[in-house]
């Protein structure tokens, strides 16, 4: 097996680091080898985080090389498009479209740009959503990002059952329930284009 | 467990995992990233005593105090840590070591989330410690482990010097057994733990003799590891995750992986030497290893490929590699991100330090700052932190600088701002210096901002904790402790009470002497705000942008329909309603959800008194 390339892009207290522990901790249940990397410290402020997830048989360092990303996985859509220089033209991208505004479009200074993001949904594979509002949904907005594991699920090569059982293990024991539905409204209504 | 069960730990999981095999009883620490996750780990082994010490220094004193009882202790740090540590680090070395000590450091190349970049492998070799480098997690379990038996047996303190890439790198690890180690015993001995002159002149040769017993070590041992490629005529000796990086590459070169980068073995650089026409070092920072093998008088290049600041990832490797001619082609191209909106980080919602700044903003005052989140406000929109050196720097340079304008016939109202965490780590002898040549026409404001933990680093406790929460057990009165050092003058606030606030800081910040303003709200995320969430009624608001200033992540001026202006809005799913928006606003457009949009001023303020009586303030005793 190819190694696969999994970049993550998120906002300081979206629970960035967490989605990458779950991402490793299924990867080796289903016997790969895998390496990650995540910012944290002075970014978890609200600043802009990011982490890296590779899997595969042999896998020697934890960065990606750039433009060898197979997955984007952006939970808010800014931190998605910062990436865009890491990706292919085949690179899925699998993002959630709850803004979160940074300081300098809060302040005026700089437009959030959203057009140059809706372009880069049209030039890429891209499987879009207001994850966090489909959360909401189940009763718990930090869902959002089992959402977008449950999207990414089906492009991996771990089983359903391994995701899940990883994602109940690492959440806590009440939102259990929450994260099951939302991993499958994930898995279940965004399938690719054929 | 399943001892053959492979797990991802990230690199700090995997020190504390080694620390724990290796039988470690005793792990102190200072918060600090990239290794505060270490003592946070450790926490979780019950057989383990584990302290957040007050500061670096005492943390490693701690860990000292262990190894002189006998048994294996571990101080871990971030690599400034090792600064304000280093006077005892220097001295203690020189003792032959009894329970195994080890000292970890996080270095942070790049500076991702530190004030600079020192290399603390140079510390290391300064004070005469064998120093491992970990380049993932398994190595990071398998080192700590192997620097304590090194450390007994050599009666050598170890560093393992970790960069915040690794820290934070999760990769697969098969974990061991723990083992219980002997306990020695403490006994008498002035000579080898006193240490005045006569007993350190015969220590200096004791020193020199165990490094050149560890090269011995170096040698042979399996921390180092030879990759010879068949008919290759370089050899890149490196050590780290830069190792990885390069492996990356898969070259036609042989590899010398450094576990332990000091010493070095001179033997064995001598016979690959002889074996290789050319000898790369690739190396993160300073050029330690390449230094080390050129005072062994044998001839190799490094520093003139690669960069001496940041990281070294694969691109950049290949690119250096490159230029010693040792790669044609360049097959990884380099990074070029796009321009887009930068993502600084900003406070939270809810955050108490938020009205603090924008009150200092407005009042336009010179302000020397410190290290914790409160460093945040020297950015944009607030730009109200003038200077930040270092942990509890604000006190010392606050009265440095009032003293030097009053000798050149300056006179300027300063204002310092240090965290409950950073004044228990090392403001507390500032205050106490305040009161040398004290002169009553001196301007100086110190805001403690009392947020009731070490917010940065992910809420770990500070000494005065205890007040609030119970699992906390040191209980300090911050007050107290300042009013008995001697200062008399000592005001405490409430910030979310905006109006009382800024009075308070007006008044101590134009008139001459030593104010103490005391700030209680605590931080936002280890202590949630259960209020009504705020939304801004569009009819209201008059677009002055107040509330937009203070900088909170939900609010912004939106386009409302049928509304020509733009006008302020609340994203309900981000805030956390701590009122300051609808203080600063002129026009009370901004209310508490569920309250009539004309609700009287008076009705506002009703709630903000509640929730400043529960503050306890005690301003009585003050002046």
């Amino acid at each position: 097996m190819e190694t696969i390339n999994i970049m993550l892009g998120g906002v300081g207290g979206q629970g960035l680091v967490l989605t990458t522990d779950v991402i490793c901790k299924a990867a080796l249940k289903a016997g790969y080898n895998v390496k990650s990397n995540d910012v944290i410290g002075l970014a978890q402020r609200g600043g802009m985080v990011w982490g890296s997830v590779r899997i595969g048989k042999e896998v020697h360092s934890p960065n990606i090389p750039v433009g060898k990303t197979d997955i984007l996985l952006g939970l808010e859509p800014l931190e998605a498009q910062r990436w865009e220089h890491l990706i292919n033209k085949d690179t899925k991208l699998i993002v959630n479209t709850r803004e979160i505004h940074p300081t300098p479009s809060l302040l005026e200074k700089k437009e959030y740009p959203k057009d140059e993001i809706a372009d880069l949904f049209e030039r890429y594979e891209s499987y879009i959503s207001n994850f966090s509002a489909d959360a909401k949904k189940f009763g718990n907005i930090k869902a959002a990002n089992t959402v977008l594991l449950g999207v990414m699920a089906q492009f991996l090569p771990i089983s359903t059952d391994i995701w899940k059982e990883t994602l109940r293990e690492n959440v806590p024991e009440k939102a259990i329930e929450v994260n099951m539905k939302a991993f499958d409204y994930g898995y279940e209504n965004f399938k690719p284009k054929s | 467990m399943n001892n053959q069960e492979k797990i991802a730990l990230t690199g700090n999981q995997g020190i504390a995992r080694g620390f724990y095999e290796a039988g470690g009883l005793l792990a102190a620490s200072y918060p600090g990233s990239p290794t505060v996750e270490i003592l946070d780990s450790i926490k979780e082994y019950k057989e383990v005593y584990a302290e957040f010490s007050t500061s670096e220094k005492v943390a490693l004193e701690v860990a000292i105090g262990g190894s002189f009882a006998g048994v294996r202790s571990m101080a871990s740090m971030k690599h400034v840590g090792v600064n304000i540590a280093a006077d005892p680090l220097m001295t203690f070395t020189q003792t032959k070591t009894n329970g195994g000590f080890v000292l970890l450091s996080g270095d942070d190349p790049g500076m991702a989330s530190s004030q600079n970049e020192q290399d603390n492998r140079v510390l290391g070799k300064f004070a005469n410690m064998g120093i491992l480098v970990p380049g993932d997690a398994q190595d990071a379990l398998d080192y700590t482990k192997a620097a304590f038996d090194i450390s007994e047996e050599y009666h050598m303190p170890m560093m393992v010097n970790i960069t915040s890439r690794v820290c934070h790198s999760r990769t697969p690890v098969v974990l061991g057994e723990r083992r219980e180690v002997e306990p020695r015993t403490f006994e008498k001995d002035v000579e080898r733990y006193c240490m005045i002159p006569p007993h350190t002149h015969k220590l200096q040769y004791s020193m020199k003799e165990r490094i050149e017993k560890l090269q011995e070590l170096a040698y042979s041992s399996e921390l180092n590891a030879l990759e010879e490629r068949e008919g290759a005529d370089t050899l890149v000796v490196t050590s780290g995750l830069v190792y990885h990086n390069l492996k990356e590459l898969d070259l036609n070169l042989s590899i010398y992986k450094l576990g332990m980068v000091y010493p070095i073995s001179p033997k064995k650089i001598q016979e690959l030497s002889e074996k290789y026409q050319r000898i790369i070092v690739i190396e993160e920072l300073m050029p330690v290893i390449e230094n080390e093998i050129k005072l062994m008088g044998v001839e190799c290049e490094g520093k003139k490929y690669f960069s001496f600041t940041g990281e070294l990832h694969t691109e950049d490797i290949e690119e250096g590699l490159k230029k010693a001619g040792v790669v044609q082609e360049r097959k990884t191209t380099d990074l070029e991100p796009v321009d887009s909106v930068k993502r600084t980080p900003l406070f939270c919602a809810g955050c108490p330090h938020r009205p603090v700044f924008d009150i200092l903003k407005k009042l336009r005052k010179r302000v020397i700052g410190d290290i914790g989140c409160y460093s945040l406000a020297m950015l944009e929109p607030f730009k109200a932190s003038d200077s930040i050196i270092s942990m509890g720097a604000t006190v010392g340079i606050t009265k440095g600088m009032t003293k030097a304008n009053a000798l050149v016939g300056k006179s300027e109202p300063l204002v310092s701002v240090i965290g409950d965490g950073t004044m228990f780590h090392s403001g507390l002898p500032g205050f106490v210096n305040l009161l040398h040549q004290r002169d009553e026409n001196d301007n100086m404001t110190f805001i403690i901002l009392d947020n009731r933990t070490t917010a940065m680093t992910g809420g770990q406790a500070t000494a005065a904790s205890g007040n609030y929460t119970a699992e906390d057990d040191m209980s300090v009165d911050i007050k107290t402790i300042i009013q008995s050092m001697g200062h008399d003058n000592i005001k405490e606030i409430d910030q979310f009470d905006y109006e009382s606030a800024k009075k308070v800081i007006t008044e101590e910040t134009n008139k001459p002497g030593i104010s103490f303003i005391i700030a209680k709200r605590p931080c936002a995320l280890k202590f949630k705000i259960q209020e009504n969430t705020f939304y801004v009624n569009p009819n209201v608001c008059i677009g002055c942008r107040n509330c937009v200033k203070t900088n909170c992540p939900p609010i912004r001026m939106k386009k409302y329909h049928n509304i020509e202006k733009l006008k302020s809005s609340i994203d309900p799913d981000m805030c956390v309603g701590c009122s300051v928006c609808a203080q600063v606003c002129p026009v009370d457009a901004i209310q508490p959800k569920g309250q009539h949009p004309d609700h009287s001023k008076k009705g506002s303020a009703k709630y903000k008194r509640q929730e400043y009586q529960k503050m306890n303030l005690n301003n009585e005793d003050s002046k």
